[in-house]
């Protein structure tokens, strides 16, 4: 199965908003059921760890990266290739930490939030953390485990929305443990 | 233009720029400061002349989703002009008969006058209903001012539905909301 890249910019805006609209709605739905901030954040997680196991597939398919060498070149690809690919925004990396093993990536725009406002009973929900299990979980694919959190949310009053990636060991090579 | 000063300077606080102008206009005007009064004028009154007294979105069951007047005091007899203005609505949307159903414009137009205000309407297509209400002397708000601001109204209305956490029929208590309709209204004197 040969997949192009065929993705032109025409059709993008209305996908974009079908996009927002349905994670809205999976967040909300989320909230419904489980009625507990932190418990919707651990399943948005978890659900992102699903994605992403199977995303990194699509994504080295699709963009031909070879290993990167460092930490460093991961977040450069995640930032420049990955986002870009898959959301269309490039989030820039800033923060090093002086080990070299913690980063943050800036996002000034989220396309998941368009529209979104949380309201005040919903104070402790991380609205994007699907993103956090996407990053986590494709890591964990190419032998890397990593904790990413966000530290500066829009939804939140920041400025800017902030993922703070923290890199903890090289995994050995080993079966993937499946899904969660 | 003169006439326009003689409206305007009694509605609206004295700031310096107005005592400023009525000194000019006491000791006789000069054309280029009549012509740099005119333009500054025009974007003093153009500024002000985008001021609503009231502005209400009502859900298609009728009733209230949002509604904001300046001054605060006088909130009922608003609350009142709002309501009456929507039979006035019914009319005009009943009055186009089904084959022209399509046809119908959203913007309403000037819905009725009276001695103090002017009510304005437009419909969307799922029968919300925006009501705006400007001060009747306010005489320098032109019609297509008036739909820029239904329009303007129309695209946030469309970003709060957007907003998964709002339910349909909740009232609006997006921020966004409140700061474009806060854009849009008189300042309080």
């Amino acid at each position: 199965m040969s997949r192009q890249s065929n993705r032109t910019t025409d059709s993008k805006k209305m996908n974009a908003e079908l996009f927002t609209l349905t994670y809205g709605a999976l967040v909300t739905q989320l909230c419904k059921d489980y009625e507990n901030d932190e418990e919707v954040n651990k399943q948005l997680d978890k659900m992102g760890y699903n994605i992403g196991v199977r995303l990194i597939e699509d994504f080295l398919a699709r963009s031909s990266v070879g290993r990167c060498q460092d930490f460093r070149e991961t977040a450069d690809v995640i930032a420049k290739v990955a986002f870009k690919m898959y959301l269309g925004i490039t989030p820039s990396v800033t923060n090093w930490s002086p080990a070299g093993d913690e980063f943050s990536l800036i996002l000034e725009s989220n396309p998941l939030v368009d529209f979104v406002e949380l309201p005040d009973n919903h104070s402790s929900l991380v609205y994007s953390n699907l993103l956090c299990g996407v990053l986590r979980g494709a890591l964990e694919m190419v032998q890397m485990a990593v904790a990413v959190k966000f530290s500066q949310d829009t939804l939140r009053g920041d400025n800017v929305t902030e993922i703070r990636m923290k890199f903890i060991k090289r995994m050995e090579e080993n079966l993937p443990a499946g899904d969660e | 233009m003169l006439t326009r000063l003689k409206t305007q300077v009694p509605l609206f606080s004295m700031n310096s720029y107005t005592k400023l102008r009525e000194k000019l206009k006491l000791s006789g005007l000069s054309f280029a400061s009549t012509h740099s009064h005119v333009i500054r004028l025009g974007r003093h009154s153009r500024h002000n002349s985008k001021m609503a007294v009231c502005i209400a979105v009502i859900a298609k069951e009728n009733y209230p989703l949002f509604i904001r007047s300046v001054p605060i005091q006088n909130e009922l007899k608003f609350h009142y002009t709002v309501h009456t203005s929507l039979d006035v609505v019914e009319e005009k949307i009943s009055a186009v008969g089904k084959a022209m159903a399509d046809q119908r414009e959203l913007y309403l137009g000037l819905l009725y006058p009276t001695e103090d205000y002017k009510v304005y309407g437009y419909v969307t297509n799922s029968k919300v209903k925006f009501v705006i209400v400007v001060d009747s002397s306010n005489t320098s708000l032109r019609d297509n001012e008036i739909r820029s601001m239904f329009r303007k109204l129309h695209n946030s209305f469309t970003d709060v539905m957007c907003n998964p956490f709002y339910n349909p029929g909740d009232t609006i208590q997006s921020k966004a909301f409140d700061s474009i309709v806060s854009a849009m209204m008189v300042q309080a004197s």
